[in-house]
């Protein structure tokens, strides 16, 4: 990885896009769980589940994804302290 | 006692009795050292790989909270007992932004307890003092939860429960209160990172039975969603207003969305305040990890969401909701519906997960809540060359003194909902916001600005909790309160006072030029990770990129 090597003072002048859609992918997950009127209806229902309840659902498996991307974004911006890109699991 | 299923019965005392013998065994597994040390005692030895860490931390997520206190809410008011869902949503991108920052600068300087880092950062004891008490307050009524919620499944087991005895009638609580004592206090954090394994394999178990099987009973889901819409926006004849809600309403007052979101929010920001969930935290191995962690735990909570949603079988189940109603304790709903709907082999199993699955997180709380007393209060302030035997001997006496406070919380305070208690908890431990976030970030905000903020809204808190009122109770009857007219989760309101005073009494301070005390942590060491330098200059040169 290329971008491993940077040695910039601040990550975030360095790739401002990268920044920004790290930021973007963070705060959009709590803006559209936290701001309740998108959600609170009935409709369109999928399946049997109304709205709130079937919005609420997927919301799950798409937040780990954006924290997954958030998570390989900040990846590029250059890892703290050298850190690599070992599995730890034990 | 003349109702007690015997195969239930004896699956449970079974299951139990196994658990019990692995929490004994826990003491010597992964043994390091003497056990009268508080690594041994309260860290486990600080061994803890990134799986065990895992667990444990799920561990917090899967707890009677879930179980019994969220079905029971939704199961009472309907939808807005959903917010513990957003809650569980929201939770991750918030704790993605500041808790790696919190294991790095803990890692460098060896803080184990949020208040080694109040205290690290600011330089005030006092600040440091005020977050450890806040901390051991705030997990007594999270305790008192786990209790409430095995005595659900006691009382629906037959056991002692229509007695008309007072003592009889709680007889099964502190049944669950001694043993889950005496096994904490022997083994330490082993014993519930043991138990959590077998606690973890019961619950998916019935959990992903439950959610696939019953609603086959119950008609299917769409029926389920439609008598529990029918149910929520009845009028009651009684009171003149619906019983609940399908949705969160757009008005002001009641079960809005604003109350909604603000119940998600502040216990999505509060729970990695707790100290459980810190300590938990700190127990891994890299910021990675910590990182990966917050990817994977929302896989996890789909469950809880599931989960919720027995509320609204149990409202379907007509005679779930009427053994419910004849108790009048909505708490009941979850084991009354596996009663009803499971054989009893299997009710036994899942009843069994559910006690366990009390017991685990009420031994990690009372375990954390015991090491911050004896870090941050009693070496810091009384005996700061306390021999590590006598510090295990203070823990193991503090863990049993909390879960003392906790038992009064759980005898004492309403059981309308039980999920008030962890709302109250939820209340305090928000006070900590700003110190320790905003702390992570800034070193802007003065000490005795902070120690003012966190004293008003503690006070502000608590007298607003204690003044909810219901027309069957008349104090600690709920967790929102009505400001300028709207329905207001008590812990963002207090929040929000507790850091209007910060701000405004920084600015004073600052220009008053009052001592700020010594800040011991440097910016790089936020974002640092110690043990992946192969071998390069000292942590602190290479350092320092992330923002």
């Amino acid at each position: 990885m290329s971008h491993a090597t940077t040695r910039s003072r601040s990550a975030v002048a360095a790739h401002p896009i990268i920044s920004a859609a790290i930021a973007i992918l963070v705060i959009a997950d709590i803006f559209f769980s936290l701001y309740t009127p998108i959600y609170a209806r009935l409709t369109p229902k999928l399946g049997d589940f109304p709205f709130f309840y079937w919005y609420l659902l997927i919301f799950m498996p798409v937040t780990s994804l954006a924290l997954w991307l958030a998570a390989l974004l900040q990846k590029r911006l250059g890892p703290p302290s050298g850190e690599s890109e070992g599995e730890d699991v034990r | 006692m003349s109702n007690v299923n015997i195969t239930t019965f004896t699956i449970v005392v079974v299951l139990f009795v196994i658990v019990t013998g692995v929490g004994f065994g826990a003491a010597r597994w992964r043994r390091g050292g003497s056990m009268m040390h508080l690594d041994e005692w309260g860290l486990g030895g600080r061994g803890f790989g990134t799986f065990i860490t895992w667990f444990l931390l799920g561990g917090d997520l899967y707890t009677a909270y879930t179980f019994i206190a969220v079905p029971a809410l939704v199961f009472g008011s309907g939808s807005i007992g959903f917010y513990a869902v957003a809650y569980t949503i929201m939770v991750f991108p918030i704790v993605f932004i500041f808790l790696p920052r919190l294991w790095s600068v803990s890692r460098v300087h060896g803080y184990v307890t949020p208040a080694d880092f109040i205290r690290g950062r600011y330089g005030s004891r006092g600040l440091a003092l005020a977050s450890a008490f806040t901390g051991i307050l705030a997990l007594m009524p999270y305790i008192a939860l786990q209790l409430v919620g095995i005595q659900a499944v006691l009382t629906v087991m037959g056991v002692g429960a229509s007695s008309g005895n007072t003592f009889i009638k709680d007889l099964p609580l502190f049944v669950a209160f001694l043993v889950l004592a005496i096994f904490t206090y022997v083994s330490g954090l082993r014993a519930p990172a043991l138990i959590a394994f077998v606690k973890d394999t019961l619950i998916y178990l019935f959990v992903i039975v439950a959610v696939f099987y019953i609603p086959t009973r119950l008609g299917g889901w769409d029926h389920i969603f439609g008598i529990a819409q029918a149910h929520f926006t009845a009028i009651s004849p009684a009171t003149k207003k619906p019983l609940g809600t399908f949705v969160p309403t757009s008005g002001s007052v009641g079960s809005t969305q604003l109350d909604f979101a603000s119940l998600a929010l502040g216990s999505a920001v509060a729970l990695f305040l707790y100290p459980h969930a810190i300590t938990g935290t700190l127990a891994a191995k890299r910021r990675t990890a910590v990182k990966r962690n917050m990817i994977y735990l929302p896989l996890y909570s789909v469950l809880l969401a599931l989960i919720a949603l027995f509320g609204y079988m149990a409202v379907a189940d007509p005679v779930t909701a009427a053994n419910v109603k004849k108790t009048g304790n909505a708490q009941l709903a979850v084991p009354y519906l596996f009663q009803h709907m499971f054989p009893s082999w299997f009710t036994g199993i899942a009843f069994a997960g559910i006690i366990i699955g009390a017991l685990v997180p009420a031994a990690i709380m009372s375990i954390a809540a015991a090491n911050l007393f004896t870090k941050n209060v009693f070496v810091e302030f009384f005996k700061q060359d306390a021999s590590p035997a006598l510090q295990t001997r203070m823990s193991q006496w503090v863990s049993l003194v909390v879960k003392l406070g906790a038992l009064l919380f759980a005898v004492e305070l309403p059981h309308t909902f039980s999920i008030n208690l962890q709302l109250l908890g939820g209340i305090w431990i928000l006070q900590l916001a700003p110190m320790l976030i905003g702390g992570l970030f800034t070193r802007w905000f003065h000490r005795w600005a902070l120690l003012t903020g966190w004293l008003a809204g503690m006070i502000y808190g608590t007298i607003a909790a204690y003044n909810v009122a219901t027309p069957t109770t008349s104090h600690w009857a709920g967790s929102s309160d009505i400001v300028f007219g709207h329905s207001i989760y008590i812990g963002i309101s207090a929040v929000i006072i507790n850091l209007v005073i910060a701000v405004v009494l920084t600015l004073i301070l600052k220009a008053t030029r009052v001592p700020e005390g010594a800040d011991e942590t440097l910016p790089h060491q936020y974002t640092a990770d110690p043990d992946a330098v192969p071998a390069a200059a000292p942590a602190g040169v290479t350092a320092g990129l992330e923002g």
